[in-house]
């Protein structure tokens, strides 16, 4: 099976870029790298959507390759839903904080570095639970 | 300690891919900047996150080398952690290269500015050397000794 760690190998390089580009535009939110101007951060929203995509896809082929594997862990719906969780948290984030950006000096308000951290929280939980998927799993086939 | 506890290798694998998304969050946002990607973050201002990804970076050294110190064999004689250690050591010259001749220039440029073409040529490096080091990190399961045999060089 060429395929598997090729496919394993797209999985790492689209988390890599989408929770990289989530995680950078959090800290921004949250205070770190200040001199760089909140709404442009919104540049990053083509990176964590090809990281999404290529994740998306690669992610649907694992499915396929290992149904069994999946579906009967709890872990990978622990996972599912951190993703759900993440993606839902970025898109109020896009909306709500890098869209409607503070006026000049004022600082980002609590709500919205709690969704920065939630971001971060969410984000760092789909890795987690993903790398534990193979540690976790009871049945390889039917 | 990777070796005697049951869930060291799990947990500092969990916080060997946390520390990537770091590296390529910030390293690799700032060479997608610096290639011409992102024009609308300032360049300068873009490279204050590069800390975290020095976190990130350093994250990953350690546990690599509690992976590589746990089963010295299984790395040593692993042609994908071969090509891994070329690459690394690829990106470092290149970081070297970076900051000793292109950052003072880079360091002040704002939006919409085009880096010049060394650091251009240094972002794209950057770039293919942390993919390639993702890919044969990946790989590392897949070319364990036992399955070297084909291996031309090992």
């Amino acid at each position: 099976m060429l395929a598997f760690p090729a496919i394993l190998a797209v999985h790492a390089i689209g988390m890599a870029f989408l929770v990289g580009a989530c995680a950078a535009m959090d800290l921004r939110i949250l205070g770190f790298a200040s001199r760089i101007p909140l709404s442009s951060t919104d540049a990053l929203l083509p990176i964590i959507r090809l990281g999404f995509w290529l994740n998306a896809i690669s992610g649907v082929l694992l499915l396929i390759g290992f149904p069994t594997k999946h579906l009967t862990n709890p872990v990978f719906f622990l996972k599912l839903s951190f993703i759900a969780a993440a993606l839902l948290d970025t898109l109020l984030i896009l909306k709500q904080v890098v869209r409607k950006p503070p006026r000049e000096g004022a600082s980002v308000s609590m709500r919205g570095k709690l969704l920065a951290c939630g971001s971060l929280v969410f984000w760092a939980g789909s890795v987690v639970s993903g790398r534990l998927l193979y540690y976790t799993f009871t049945r390889l086939a039917p | 300690m990777m070796t005697h506890y049951q869930w060291a290798w799990p947990i500092a694998e969990c916080l060997h891919f946390l520390g990537l998304c770091l590296l390529i969050g910030t390293v690799g946002v700032f060479d997608l900047r610096m290639i011409g990607l992102l024009r609308r973050i300032p360049l300068g201002a873009l490279h204050r996150l590069i800390p975290w990804g020095i976190l990130g970076y350093s994250i990953n050294l350690i546990t690599g080398i509690l992976f590589l110190s746990a089963y010295p064999d299984q790395y040593i004689h692993n042609p994908a952690f071969q090509i891994k250690l070329l690459f690394m050591t690829i990106a470092g010259m290149n970081v070297a290269a970076f900051y000793l001749t292109m950052y003072r220039k880079v360091a002040v440029m704002g939006s919409e500015e085009q880096a010049p073409l060394a650091a251009r040529l240094a972002g794209a490096i950057s770039l293919v050397c942390w993919i390639g080091v993702i890919v044969c990190g990946r790989y590392l399961t897949f070319y364990r000794p036992p399955n070297y045999f084909w291996c031309p060089w090992c």
